[in-house]
């Protein structure tokens, strides 16, 4: 697998990836005159849980649409599986899943029944019992298999389309902000879940806006204005976001301000130097498997004391502002 | 090959199930569709009354006490139930004021000097006034009023021909006069008494002028009736008589020529034969009941149709096929337009489900339910009701099977055309009033303009309501031509709801 990557991130569009199942050229959604998304290209590797995050109204649900032929792009070339959606044969439909970001299913059917006729629309046999308990099991709605969908909270509903997405085994995996509305504990068995399809082969291409959740995905596609500002791996985001990685140093007693400018000086330091405390510091660093034993050194040789030191993982909220951050600020 | 035949019937069976359950869910809902029409039935049944409206009506008559308003009343009485004689007034303004009161449903007014307008060449006019301004109420009065003057007229008739009848016994007299002066004259000529022979030739001549004149004026009736009436030409009653007299004149006239004796006994004889001939042809004529020459025709109607059914067991096919229409149209209209708002079609567009799968899926799934409908309303007409079912339930199956069929064709293709859920409902409710209008269910497709008749031909109520009656009431079998055309338009409406729903799935939004 091959990354290609670029410093400047208005340009970083692009990764070149081994095996794509989806692929994405150049491609435009344009309602009348007002694009809702532009000129986007990328691709996801087969077998990847391939994070797409932004806020409301970035275009994440549009491309999702474009991607499983909902939507003609106005513009630019869509393949996915190697073929244009439009021309998905019944079978290749058989191997999507795909949860849309509302509740679409019917309001007056049982828990039971609307996944029952998920099933079947996917032509699953029709002893398909067994399957649709082990999915309902998952989502826990066992208990709520009798309840009219109409009288269940929006999570429960959440949580049924999510098994009528999964419960006849699809290879290929949309989900349109899955998680939306779900509690924590749930949130993190579904990433579990997914993580746990990811093993079994399976491509699973996931909107969220919870932007923490991108630490469970292989890769992170960030929209913003129905642009794609970045497509990395988690860790690449926060090396874009911040420039570099983060060292948190802790010393007994606060640097002084020749010590500060001697930290910026030092060839690993990147330039970002923020005081999170009276003595702590985030330092960005090329590297911090390899600052951090520089940074010891440092310190011995100016005879300062370090509490702790260790690598900083900011959340992705932070690097999630820092990269919109950078598109706002760009020309 | 075959799997992908049971994946089909897989995904088409979603929908069986999914489209039950719903309708299920909505008990009330399927309560009202069986239960709705048969208590309209029922009621329509016990309220039913196939009679025409009664009508107050007041006569204007210029002179109350005189013998035309007595006569007024008797004519009004004899009218039946349809006239309620409501008295006679002198003044008209009042009584038209009454009529805008509503204290009178007509105002009848007498012609003031109908003697004179006849005798001027004119008709004598009673004018009505109403104030209906609903056109088949007014077609009644108008036609109330029509059934009034001939009765009238009919009245004045009889009383002529009762008036030609009485002179017709005073001819009676100058026959029985001509026949004793023609036995008289027999008896002379016999006895060889010449003098009293010639008196008695005279006496007859002057008998036989006497009824020729008078059998001239009594005929006119009887002749005008047999020429009104297209009698055969060589027996007519009236030819007779003029025949006979025609004859009597000829051998008077013989026997005023000869003097010879044995010749004027032959003619006398033969006088006094057609005198009686012609006395047996009057007395005929005589005995007719001036009511049968006035109305010499009188209807009986005599149907060979099986039985003559009520009028709520004649609508009840007609609601039964208008019932499933609208069922079949309302549902499969909210179906597709449905699975759009609610979002279902997304779905539907990245799943492997074809058009033609939803389609065969709802199609079955509707039919079902609207088979149950129909079988449990027809079985509560037939068995609570006792609505008649003179045919072959297999044939009603059938028809009630491409009613459905038709109409839910027209249901989808409307769902597919509409965006909202009351877009559809809209599209619904025109069908709904084009069937009232247009398919016989109100009034006969005969009364509708020829060209206009293509609009009911595309309604699958009317092909029902014909289809369901003569089954039902008549015990006929199926009129293939008829289901054959409800047939074709339920394939063209299946075949364009198909080819929509393929765009509607398929098509990626541009």
């Amino acid at each position: 697998m091959a990354f290609v990557a670029t410093n400047d991130l208005s340009q970083i569009q692009a990764v070149k990836l081994d095996e794509s199942i989806i692929t994405l050229r150049g491609v435009s959604k344009q309602f009348r005159d007002e694009y809702a998304v532009r000129d986007v290209t990328f691709e996801v590797p087969k077998g990847s849980i391939f994070g797409f995050i932004g806020p409301s109204g970035s275009g994440k649900t549009t491309t999702v649409r474009l991607i499983t032929g909902i939507y003609l792009p106005s513009e630019g070339e869509v393949k996915v599986m190697g073929r244009n959606p439009l021309e998905f044969s019944q079978t290749m439909r058989e191997n999507i899943g795909y949860m849309p970001q509302l509740f679409v299913l019917y309001p007056n059917l049982t828990v039971w029944e609307n996944l029952n006729f998920a099933a079947s629309i996917y032509g699953m046999g029709f002893f398909r019992g067994k399957r649709l308990r082990k999915v309902l099991d998952f989502v826990e709605l066992t208990e709520h298999r009798d309840k009219i969908t109409r009288d269940t909270s929006g999570g429960m509903q959440r949580r049924l389309s999510l098994a009528a997405t999964l419960v006849h085994d699809p290879d290929l995996i949309f989900l349109d902000e899955p998680t939306a509305g779900i509690d924590p504990v749930l949130r993190r068995k579904f990433w579990d879940h997914f993580k746990e399809l990811q093993k079994q082969g399976n491509t699973l291409f996931i909107t969220t806006q919870y932007v923490n959740e991108a630490t469970f995905c292989d890769w992170v596609g960030v929209m913003a204005n129905g642009k794609l500002l970045v497509v990395d791996t988690p860790d690449g985001l926060r090396h874009r976001a911040f420039g570099g990685e983060v060292v948190n140093l802790q010393t007994s007693a606060p640097l002084d301000y020749r010590a500060e400018q001697e930290l910026y000086d030092l060839q690993f330091v990147r330039g970002q130097i923020t005081r999170t405390g009276p003595a702590s510091y985030h330092i960005v660093v090329d590297e911090a498997s390899t600052a951090m034993p520089a940074l010891m050194e440092w310190t011995k040789e100016k005879d300062i004391t370090i509490e702790a030191i260790e690598e900083f993982l900011p959340p992705f909220d932070d690097v999630f502002v820092e990269l919109i951050k950078d598109e706002t600020n760009a020309p | 090959m075959l799997r992908n035949i049971s994946r089909s019937i897989i995904r088409a069976s979603a929908f069986l199930r999914k489209e039950v359950f719903e309708i299920l869910r909505q008990p009330r809902l399927v309560f009202t569709l069986v239960l709705g029409p048969f208590l309209i039935l029922l009621i329509f049944g016990i309220g039913y009354r196939n009679e025409a409206p009664a009508l107050r009506t007041i006569f204007v008559v210029e002179q109350p006490d005189s013998q035309l308003a007595q006569q007024i009343e008797e004519y009004a009485s004899s009218l039946g139930p349809q006239l309620v004689y409501m008295g006679v007034t002198p003044n008209s303004e009042e009584a038209i004021e009454k009529l805008r009161r509503g204290e009178v449903d007509l105002v009848a007014v007498a012609p003031s000097d109908a003697y004179n307008t006849i005798r001027s060449n004119q008709q004598a006019v009673f004018t009505l006034f109403h104030r209906e301004i609903d056109p088949f109420q007014i077609d009644y009065v108008n036609y109330f009023g029509q059934a009034y003057v001939d009765e009238v007229n009919r009245r004045v008739l009889r009383s002529i021909t009762e008036q030609g009848q009485s002179e017709t016994s005073t001819l009676q007299d100058d026959l029985r006069e001509a026949r004793e002066s023609a036995s008289a004259l027999n008896n002379a000529l016999r006895n060889n008494d010449n003098g009293s022979a010639n008196q008695h030739q005279a006496s007859l001549n002057q008998n036989i002028d006497s009824v020729s004149l008078a059998v001239g004026a009594s005929l006119g009736v009887l002749s005008g009736v047999q020429q009104t009436l297209g009698g055969s030409s060589n027996n007519s009653d009236a030819e007779q008589v003029l025949a006979a007299l025609a004859n009597i004149q000829q051998s008077n006239d013989e026997l005023n020529q000869t003097n010879d004796n044995q010749t004027r006994i032959e003619r006398v004889s033969q006088i006094e034969q057609e005198l009686t001939t012609l006395e047996n042809s009057l007395q005929e004529f005589q005995n007719i009941d001036p009511q049968v020459l006035v109305s010499p025709f009188r209807s009986e109607t005599k149907t060979i149709a099986a039985i003559q059914p009520t009028p709520p067991s004649y609508f009840a096919p007609a609601v039964i096929a208008l019932l499933l229409q609208h069922l079949a149209v309302t549902f499969a209209a909210l179906s597709i337009v449905r699975e759009r708002t609610v979002g279902t079609m997304e779905l539907f567009r990245v799943s492997p489900l074809s058009a033609a799968e939803t389609l065969f899926g709802k199609y079955i799934s509707y039919m079902i339910f609207g088979g149950i409908i129909a079988a449990v309303l027809t079985l509560l007409l037939v068995f609570v009701l006792k609505y008649p079912m003179l045919g072959d339930w297999n044939n009603f199956a059938i028809v009630v099977t491409v009613v459905l069929f038709t109409s839910l064709g027209i249901g989808f293709v409307i769902s597919i055309l509409s965006q909202t859920d009351s877009q559809a409902v809209q599209y619904t409710m025109i069908i709904l009033l084009t069937s009232v209008f247009f398919s016989g269910f109100l009034m006969r497709l005969e009364s509708l303009w020829e060209p206009v008749r293509v609009v009911s031909w595309m309604l699958p109520t009317t092909y029902g309501s014909i289809l369901l009656r003569d089954i039902t009431l008549r015990g006929e079998g199926i009129n293939i031509v008829l289901l054959g055309g409800l047939l074709a338009i339920g394939l063209v409406m299946c075949l364009l709801a198909w080819l929509m729903l393929r765009r509607l799935i398929s098509k990626a939004r541009r």
